[in-house]
């Protein structure tokens, strides 16, 4: 039993529905540099963003009383944010109603685009965008994260990565 | 606990390439997230295909202790940050062509991708010029119209090469990475003339490409670049290994599965030696994340 449900995930596909990337409200994220275990809603513009001032070394606001020192950073050129949530499983019934509801003025046009067989099966799952950004501010203890934040290391995989995969030339 | 689902719902935060977004305005599906086999590790690897533009991405995930996001009214612990980056499908295709090699003859490709494992991989016979791609890593014959693959090492080797050499060239002009490099042997040894030297770019960029590729493959082209073996230039000191060990006794009586370890905490080690802050997100504790990330507890899907 179990081992066929493995099988599942590895035969599963999460569908990005594309729409959603183009419909994403822009949304304000921070990097925080600390852990808070529980994920879910959190009154974020009731305590933190009304004690966010700008300081002499960045901007400054406190977490659970401790100082923060922060900026703003930019994501990289080429890119852009998004936040994706999964889908639940009524919710992508619905969803999938509704995405096809509003396409149908252009049903032509995407056929057209529509890659020639049908990619989509029953035990697969969705994902979306629920919000997009351009950039973020990243939060350090006390100091603004350095230069040799991993995180701002992070940012500069991209244009490494379009190194290592672009293609060679042939002899 | 008693949170409801609503409350957990997980939220991921992406970074995808731009032109994604205006694509997407003219497709309805076509983008997704698939298990393939990871060409390095041979594990599971979550990777996003683009069907309609037929390119293939590769996941990364930036994760780092004590992290958080707040996202607008909401907090998501981990603090993760995923990477779509477009990915040579050459790398996913050789590992197919090296397992087919075994058997030793010219094959169709529909016969050598195959995986019972991940069958997703048919899609990567979908993307476009395939027959292009293969012509760097094997022979091939045509009879009646259909083409026949090899697997050649040799010419793996060389297309390799020149993934090194084109990798060490946007080191080069990567000013993040050289810079931070020059920066900090400027500050602590003043002598920033000894810290570009072509040896440490090949080596960093050797580095790279062996997250693609088998160990084998990559202590191949090792060899064949010259680099000098990396177990060689290390030191080893027991005494430490052996206080790092969770199990000291088991590793004393079983050298073989000590020294194996040992192995790969140095092979670790040593590739974070070269300046590789860049790189240390694209360490395999990410890759465990996305596996939970996909991996959600998916409970048999009712209706098949």
């Amino acid at each position: 039993m179990e081992s066929s449900d493995e099988k599942t995930v590895e035969k599963c596909r999460v569908h990005l529905r594309p729409g959603t990337l183009h419909d994403a409200a822009l949304a304000t994220l921070h990097l925080l540099p600390c852990e808070v275990l529980v994920s879910g809603p959190a009154p974020v513009e009731r305590f933190f963003t009304p004690a966010m001032r700008q300081g002499p070394d960045g901007l400054e606001v406190s977490f659970r009383g401790r100082g923060l020192r922060g900026e703003e950073v930019v994501v990289p050129p080429g890119l852009v944010g998004y936040v994706m949530a999964m889908e639940e499983k009524g919710e992508m019934l619905v969803g999938k109603d509704f995405s096809e509801d509003s396409w149908n003025d252009e049903r032509e046009e995407q056929e057209l685009a529509e890659p020639p067989e049908a990619l989509e099966r029953d035990f697969d799952q969705f994902i979306g965008a629920t919000a997009s950004f351009s950039r973020f501010t990243l939060w350090g203890l006390e100091t603004i994260p350095g230069p040799d934040a991993k995180v701002r290391g992070a940012l500069t995989w991209p244009s490494l990565a379009a190194a290592i995969h672009a293609q060679v030339p042939e002899d | 606990m008693d949170c409801g689902d609503r409350a957990r719902a997980r939220q991921h935060v992406f970074l995808l390439p731009e032109y994604l977004k205006d694509a997407s305005k003219k497709m309805k599906s076509g983008l997704l997230f698939v298990k393939l086999v990871n060409p390095c590790s041979g594990e599971g690897t979550i990777y996003l295909f683009n069907m309609c533009l037929q390119q293939l991405f590769e996941i990364k995930v930036f994760k780092e202790k004590h992290h958080s996001w707040f996202i607008n009214q909401s907090v998501q612990s981990g603090g993760l940050l995923h990477f779509a980056t477009p990915m040579d499908p050459l790398f996913l295709l050789l590992h197919y062509l090296r397992k087919a090699d075994k058997e030793g003859t010219f094959q169709p490709l529909d016969q050598v991708v195959v995986d019972d494992m991940f069958p997703n991989c048919i899609l990567l016979l979908k993307l476009p010029d395939l027959e292009k791609l293969l012509r760097h890593v094997t022979e091939e014959k045509e009879i009646d119209k259909k083409k026949y693959y090899k697997y050649s090492k040799e010419k793996t080797i060389k297309w390799l090469e020149k993934k090194v050499r084109q990798t060490v060239s946007a080191l080069k002009t990567n000013n993040i990475n050289v810079s931070a490099r020059v920066q900090a042997a400027t500050f602590f040894f003043g002598d920033p003339v000894s810290s570009d030297k072509e040896e440490d770019y090949i080596r960093y960029a050797h580095g790279l490409i062996s997250d693609y590729i088998p160990k084998e493959l990559s202590d191949d082209l090792s060899k064949y670049l010259k680099l000098p073996e990396p177990s060689a230039s290390l030191p080893n000191p027991p005494s430490k290994k052996v206080k790092l060990s969770d199990e000291p006794v088991e590793a004393k009586e079983d050298y073989t599965k000590f020294n194996r370890k040992d192995l790969k905490t140095e092979k670790k080690n040593s590739k974070m030696t070269a300046a590789q802050k860049a790189l240390a997100k694209v360490d395999k504790s990410g890759m465990k994340s996305i596996d939970s990330f996909f991996g959600t507890k998916n409970k048999k899907v009712g209706k098949i």
